[in-house]
C-alpha cells in the first residue's frame, strides 16, 4: 500500500491547488523517480473527473539533451510542451531531482539559448495564469538528492515534505484553507499601506508598496507555501540587508550576503563565500540590482533550511527579499534574467514596522 | 552488454588490486544501486577461480539502524562480517551509497558506541592486510550522490572514475603495472633518507623520514590510487602550512586551513570556515595534534576536486597530511581515533627537498631516478 501522506499530497494538489473540474485537462510532470506521487494525483485527477496526461522524464534526460543539443535543437520547442500550455487547464508540476547538481558544468549560454526560444511560450502560459485559464502548482516528491542537499536521511526528508504540507495530517485541505483565511486577514490589512520599514539584528530596510498589492501565497502555486509578498515600489529602498542563511542560485551557493540599498539600487555587494558571483548575478541587467520582490515565511512547519527555495522562503520567522524581476499581477515593474531569492532569519528581535504600525515581532504577526 | 569499463574495472579489482587466486573466498560489499559493478566483479571472481560471497546492502539500512537499535544491537557485531574479515582471502568494497549526508542527524554516540564494538574486529582486519592474510581493496561505483557532491551530472562523474582508474583504457592491469613501477623507483629511492623540506607559496615545513619507509600506493588498496606515503617521526615537524583545499570529515567541510606545527604538534590552528570544528577534532585526543601521514599524490588523470577523498588525496600535483593515526607499517607510534587527510597544491612552484636534493617541483618527481 502506498504512503498514506502520498495520497494526501496528491488529493491537497489536485482538490486544493488546482482545483480539478470535469474535463480538465491536467498536465503531470515529473521524473520516473516521482512515479508513487504521479499515479496517485493521476488517480485523483480521473475521481474529480479530469483528464490526467503524465509527462514523465528519464532522470538525467535534462543533462543529456543539454550537453548533446546543438543550437537548433537547444531551440526546438517541445509541441506537447507548447500545447499543454497553450491549451490545458492545468498542470502539476514535480521537483524529483535525482542529483540536484548535475547542470553544474553546462555552459550558461545554452541555457540563455533554450529560454530565448522558449520565451513566446512563458508570455502566454503567464497571460493564462494571470487570468486563471491556466492553474499550475510546483512540489517535491522526496528524493535522495534533495534529502542529501538537506543534510537529511531519506526518512526524515520524507517527514519533512509531508510535515511542511500537511500532508501528514488528516485533513491537509482544512489545514491550509485555515492558512488561507489567516493570511487574508493579513493581506487585507496591508492593503493601501505605504511604508515598510524591517529593522533587527539581520536587517535596517524600508521600501515602499504604495500601490502594491500582496499575494496571500496559501498553497495554489507552491505546494507547500505559506508566505505573504509584494513586489516593492522599484526605486524605494534604503538601507542594508544580511542573508542569514545561504543564498542559493542556480546551484551556487553564497555565504554571508550583505547588500546595502539606495533608492533601489544595490549600491554595493559583500558576501563572505562567492561575492564573486553575487557580483556577477547584480550586474547581470538593468533589473537585476533592484528588488522584485518583498516578502514574509509564515509556514511553521518548516523549521529547517533544506537548500531548496520551495521550502526554504517558507520558513515561518523569516522573511526574504529578492533581486531582479518582479510580479506584474502585484504591480511589479522590474524586469530581469533574475530572480534570486535571499532569505533572513527574524526570529532574534526582527521586527516589521508599516507605515509606523508594528506588524510582525520576532517571527509573530502583532496586529 | 554492459559498459565496457565498467568489466574493466572488476578486472582490475579482481586480478590487479586483489590478485584472486583459485579457492579464494572472496567477500564483495555494495549497495544494490552498484549491481552492474557487482555482477561483473561476480562473474571475474568465479573466472579466477575464486569463491565470490556478495554481501549486497541496501540504501536506507545504516539510517534505520542507527535510528532504532538499541544499545545492545549498537554492539551486535554481524557474524557474516567477523567471518569475512577473521577467515576470508579477499575483501572487495565499494562505495556506492545514495546519499552521502544520510547519517548528518545521527547521534554520534550511537555510532561511536557501534565503533567500538568492532573495534576488536577491526584489530584483527589490521593484523590480516598487515600480514597479507586478507588482501583489501576500495573502489567506487558512480552514483548519483556522488556526482551532486562532485558537483557533476552522473555521466560526467562516470567518465572521471573510469578515467582515473584506468578503467577506460584497452588494458588498465598494464597500466596499473607501469604505475606501481614509476612508484618503486621512487620509493626505493628514498629508502635511508633522513630529511625532507618542503617550500611553496603555500608551505614551509621540514620533517624527518629517518627509519620510516615509504609505502608505493599502487591500486592495490585503493582504486585509484597514485600517492607515495609515510608516517614521519613524530616529533621531527616543524613549519607551517596551507591546505589550500577543504578538508572534509564526517561529512563536515572546513576551508582555508592554517596549521602551525612545532616538534610534531599542532601548535596553532586557523580556518575561514568551521574553525570550531577544527579545533574540536584536533583536541579529539593526544594523538589528533601529531601527524601521523606525510603523501604526495601522483595521479594526472585525478586533476579536480571532488569531495571524496578516495580520489582528491591522489591528485596528481598536490602533497596530503593527515592529522592523527599513523601507519604501523611505517613504524609510526602515533595514535588516535581520527586520521584527517588535508591537501596542499604544489603546482604553482611547490618544491620538496630531500637530504638538501631537490626532489620535487611544481608537480614533477625531478630526482635522477
Amino acid at each position: 500500500m502506498t504512503d498514506t501522506r502520498i495520497q494526501h499530497l496528491a488529493r491537497t494538489l489536485v482538490n486544493y491547488s488546482i482545483r480539478v473540474r470535469k474535463n480538465d485537462r491536467i498536465a503531470i510532470m515529473g521524473s520516473v523517480d516521482a512515479e508513487p506521487l504521479i499515479r496517485e494525483v493521476g488517480r485523483e485527477i480521473l475521481r474529480a473527473g479530469g483528464h490526467p496526461m503524465p509527462v514523465v522524464q528519464l532522470s538525467d534526460w535534462n543533462y543529456l539533451f543539454m550537453s548533446e543539443a546543438n543550437e537548433e535543437q537547444l531551440s526546438f520547442v517541445n509541441p506537447f510542451f507548447k500545447m499543454v500550455n497553450e491549451e490545458f487547464e492545468g498542470l502539476i508540476m514535480i521537483r524529483s531531482d535525482l542529483n540536484t547538481r548535475e547542470m553544474t558544468n553546462i555552459d550558461p549560454k545554452r541555457h540563455g539559448i533554450q529560454a530565448k526560444a522558449f520565451a513566446p511560450i512563458m508570455e502566454t502560459y503567464m497571460k493564462r495564469s494571470a487570468s486563471g485559464d491556466f492553474r499550475w502548482v510546483i512540489t517535491a516528491f522526496p528524493t535522495h538528492a534533495l534529502a542529501q542537499d538537506a543534510h537529511m536521511s531519506l526518512e526524515e526528508f520524507e517527514d519533512f515534505v509531508y510535515k511542511a504540507t500537511f500532508a501528514d495530517t488528516d485533513d491537509a485541505v482544512a489545514a491550509w484553507r485555515k492558512i488561507h483565511d489567516e493570511q487574508q486577514v493579513l493581506v487585507d490589512w496591508l492593503a493601501g499601506k505605504k511604508e515598510i520599514h524591517a529593522i533587527g539584528p539581520n536587517v535596517d530596510l524600508k521600501v515602499s508598496v504604495e500601490g502594491r498589492r500582496f499575494k496571500n501565497s496559501d498553497g495554489d502555486r507552491n505546494m507547500p507555501s505559506g508566505e505573504i509578498f509584494t513586489s516593492p515600489i522599484e526605486d524605494s529602498a534604503e538601507g542594508w540587508y544580511w542573508g542569514s542563511y545561504p543564498a542559493i542560485h542556480r546551484g551556487q551557493e553564497v555565504l554571508g550576503v550583505k547588500l546595502t540599498f539606495k533608492a533601489g539600487k544595490v549600491v554595493e555587494a559583500k558576501a563572505e563565500r562567492n561575492e564573486v558571483y553575487l557580483k556577477e548575478m547584480i550586474g547581470l541587467d538593468e533589473g537585476s540590482c533592484r528588488l522584485g520582490e518583498f516578502a514574509i515565511g509564515t509556514n511553521t512547519g518548516i523549521a529547517t533550511f533544506s537548500r531548496n527555495i520551495l521550502f526554504d522562503e517558507k520558513m515561518g520567522g523569516t522573511m526574504h527579499i529578492a533581486l531582479g524581476s518582479g510580479f506584474p499581477e502585484l504591480g511589479g515593474t522590474n524586469k530581469s534574467g533574475v530572480h534570486w531569492d535571499i532569505i533572513t532569519d527574524m526570529r532574534e528581535g526582527g521586527q516589521i514596522y508599516v507605515d509606523g504600525d508594528l506588524f510582525y515581532d520576532s517571527g509573530t504577526f502583532k496586529i | 552488454m554492459a559498459d565496457s569499463r565498467i568489466a574493466n574495472l572488476a578486472k582490475i579489482l579482481v586480478h590487479y588490486s586483489t590478485k584472486i587466486e583459485p579457492g579464494d573466498q572472496v567477500a564483495v560489499t555494495g549497495h544494490a544501486i552498484a549491481e552492474p559493478l557487482l555482477l561483473e566483479i561476480y562473474r571475474e571472481i568465479l573466472r579466477a577461480g575464486g569463491h565470490p560471497n556478495m554481501l549486497t546492502r541496501m540504501s536506507g539500512t545504516d539510517y534505520i539502524f542507527y535510528s532504532e537499535a538499541n544499545e545492545e544491537q549498537l554492539k551486535y557485531v554481524s557474524p557474516m562480517q567477523k567471518m569475512a574479515i577473521e577467515e576470508f582471502d579477499a575483501l572487495i568494497q565499494l562505495y556506492s551509497g545514495t546519499n552521502t549526508k544520510s547519517l548528518t542527524n545521527v547521534d554520534p554516540v550511537k555510532q561511536q558506541i557501534s565503533a567500538q564494538a568492532q573495534g576488536e574486529l577491526f584489530q584483527k582486519y589490521m593484523e590480516r592486510t598487515a600480514s597479507g592474510e586478507l588482501d583489501w581493496v576500495i573502489a567506487m561505483y558512480p552514483t548519483p550522490a556522488y556526482a551532486q557532491d562532485a558537483e557533476m551530472s552522473l555521466q560526467e562523474l562516470e567518465d572521471y572514475v573510469y578515467s582515473t582508474t584506468y578503467a577506460d583504457t584497452d588494458d588498465p592491469v598494464a597500466r596499473w603495472n607501469e604505475i606501481h613501477d614509476e612508484q618503486q623507483r621512487l620509493v626505493d629511492w628514498l629508502e635511508g633518507k633522513k630529511q625532507v623540506v618542503v617550500k611553496g607559496p603555500s608551505v614551509d615545513l621540514a620533517l624527518s623520514i629517518e627509519g620510516r619507509p615509504f609505502i608505493n600506493s599502487d591500486g592495490r588498496n585503493n582504486m585509484p590510487s597514485g600517492e607515495i606515503f609515510t608516517s614521519p617521526v613524530e616529533n621531527s615537524i616543524n613549519g607551517w602550512i596551507k591546505f589550500t583545499y577543504p578538508a572534509i570529515l564526517r561529512g563536515r567541510e572546513v576551508s582555508g586551513i592554517e596549521i602551525h606545527l612545532k616538534d610534531g604538534r599542532v601548535e596553532k590552528a586557523t580556518a575561514a570556515k568551521n574553525e570550531d570544528f577544527l579545533i574540536a577534532m584536533l583536541d579529539t585526543d593526544e594523538g589528533a595534534r601529531g601527524v601521523g601521514e606525510f603523501a604526495i599524490g601522483t595521479n594526472k588523470r585525478i586533476n579536480r576536486f571532488i569531495k571524496n577523498i578516495l580520489f582528491d588525496e591522489k591528485i596528481g600535483g598536490t602533497i596530503h597530511m593527515a592529522f592523527g593515526a599513523g601507519f604501523p607499517e611505517c613504524n609510526s607510534k602515533n595514535v588516535s581515533a581520527i586520521h584527517w587527510d588535508m591537501i596542499c597544491e604544489m603546482r604553482d612552484g611547490g618544491k620538496i627537498f630531500v637530504d638538501d636534493e631537490l626532489f620535487y617541483d611544481s608537480g614533477e618527481f625531478v630526482v635522477d631516478r
